[in-house]
């Protein structure tokens, strides 16, 4: 509990000292359909620097496919994504460079079954970023510790529990040194046991000012982490306020009928 | 002598000869599956790009192949190409023929075991900052060719005895070892059960060895 309130009182600190402009993530008017199904309708969303932000909503509400806009693992269709300062649709945006500095974790892992933990994480810096491999693999160890798994740098991921994959997932992630990371349903995957461990990394990450949206049903994490809950229903964001607020005292009634449905 | 039955001294004493035609048959074979792997490589790439320039030529390429018989395509390039001034000899034009036949055919085995790598670890790759390519290269090929193992070696097995129609341009490979000892000793029985009895001591141990990957494989999965 102490510590809890610790990491609140620091993040509302980081964010005063961010609030006057310092955005991350601007998202205007954005719209995206797959075929006649239009998913995003007229999304509006600012993210500041070291915000952490969940994303709350039924199924098929389009909270994936917000986040993989933002890294352009979907096009949008209408509307503007800003990642600090620059059009990620821009002519001089290189995709490349852009999903670098984007991390993402999905809801299945998604490991590279046949490389080692180790070569999972230093794939990334050693091809992309063009990092010497004695620099990477330092520096993955590094990230491996963090996470927790710094003995497992040489197994192979189906000799990890789901929890210990998607935490080394976490890590290959946060070895591009992305500003910004997503997190798509990362706990939904998982035996309920194994929950807290992936869940305590993302708190660690969170108090080192990370800049954070996290899609997820995880109340406990989201009351205890969020800067700001946003409430999706069928392409819009219909709802969004502190956690606390949000959650005790939702105003739009389809998030008042879905927070009665999870709590 | 006319024989009706099989003649073991004959078989021995022809045997060497028969063995010869065997190492051409499996010269043939594996520079063929060798070539053909890579055209399959491409094609097969090329047969799942969303790119129009690649897709209708691969998809052609790979339908008139499959579409029409090995004999007649063997005769193309040995018969045909040289009235457009290209002359090979028989040994490459074998080659050429059976490596362009099992292109095709690798190329849908490279087409099916790049589909079926899951879509999460092209976007875990490309939400990585990899292109296309470094994808193709460290991800998805390395899980696919380790999948699609069993189903390279029985293409070889395939080829490896359709590789005997290749005798037809007079290639001196197994079977038409077989057809000159049946010329020379009017015995055809002993020359031709030798040549299938040789042909079997390659390909059984061949499958057997398929067998054993696939089993070992599923054991890992
Ligand atoms: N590639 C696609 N092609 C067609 N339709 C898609 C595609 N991806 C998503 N959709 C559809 O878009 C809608 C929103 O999907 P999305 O995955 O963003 O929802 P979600 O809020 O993440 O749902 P869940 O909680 O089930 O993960 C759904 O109706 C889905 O079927
Ligand atoms: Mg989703």
């Amino acid at each position: 509990m102490i510590k809890n309130n610790l990491v609140k009182r620091q993040k509302s600190k980081k964010l005063e000292n961010t609030s006057n402009g310092n955005v991350m993530i601007k998202m205007t008017h954005v719209k995206k359909s797959f075929g006649d199904l239009v998913v995003l309708k007229d999304i509006n969303l600012e993210i500041k620097k070291g915000e952490v932000l969940v994303v709350l909503g039924p199924s098929g509400s389009g909270k994936s496919t917000l986040i993989r806009c933002i890294n352009r693992l979907e096009k949008i269709d209408e509307g503007e994504i800003i990642l600090e300062g620059t059009n990620i649709y821009s002519q001089d945006m290189d995709i490349h460079k852009l999903r670098t500095k984007v991390g993402m974790v999905f809801q299945q892992f998604n490991l590279f079954p046949h490389m080692r933990v180790i070569d999972n994480v230093t794939l990334s810096p050693i091809k992309v970023k063009k990092v010497s491999i004695d620099t990477a693999k330092q520096e993955a160890m590094e990230l491996l510790k963090k996470v927790g798994l710094g003995d497992k740098y040489n197994s192979y991921p189906h000799e990890l529990s789901g929890g210990q994959q998607q935490r080394v997932a976490i890590a290959r992630a946060l070895a591009m040194n992305p500003d910004v990371m997503l997190f798509d349903e990362v706990t939904s995957a998982l035996d309920p046991e194994l929950v807290k461990g992936v869940l305590e990394t993302m708190k660690e990450l969170a108090k080192m000012g990370m800049t954070m949206i996290v899609v997820t049903h995880e109340m406990g994490f989201a009351k205890e982490v969020a800067d700001r809950v946003i409430f999706m229903d069928e392409g819009y964001i219909v709802e969004e306020n502190e956690p606390k607020e949000l959650f005790e005292n939702p105003q739009n009634p389809r998030t008042q009928a879905f927070i009665s449905k999870i709590l | 002598m006319v024989g009706l039955g099989f003649q073991f001294d004959l078989f021995v004493r022809i045997l060497p000869e028969l063995l010869r035609g065997a190492s051409i048959t499996i010269q043939l074979t594996a520079f063929s599956v060798a070539i053909g792997t890579l055209i399959g490589l491409f094609m097969g790439m090329a047969r799942i790009s969303r790119y129009k320039i690649f897709h209708i030529p691969s998809t052609l390429y790979v339908e008139v192949i499959r579409g029409t018989p090995l004999l007649v395509q063997i005769m193309i390039v040995y018969y045909g190409l040289p009235s457009l001034g290209l002359n090979l000899n028989q040994f490459t034009s074998g080659i050429l023929a059976l490596s362009i036949n099992s292109g095709a055919y690798i190329a849908e085995i490279f087409k099916a075991g790049i589909k079926s790598i899951k879509k999460g670890q092209t976007e875990a790759s490309m939400s990585l900052g990899l292109n296309y390519m470094q994808t193709m290269r460290y991800v998805i090929l390395p899980q696919a060719t380790r999948n699609i193992l069993p189903a390279l070696g029985n293409e070889f097995i395939a080829l490896l005895k359709d590789s005997s129609l290749v005798s037809v341009i007079a290639i001196s490979e197994l079977l038409r070892r077989g057809m000159i000892v049946y010329s020379r000793t009017y015995d055809a029985w002993t020359p031709l059960l030798g040549v299938g009895l040789i042909y079997l001591c390659i390909t059984i141990p061949l499958s057997r060895a398929v067998n054993y990957i696939e089993k070992r494989w599923e054991i890992h999965d």
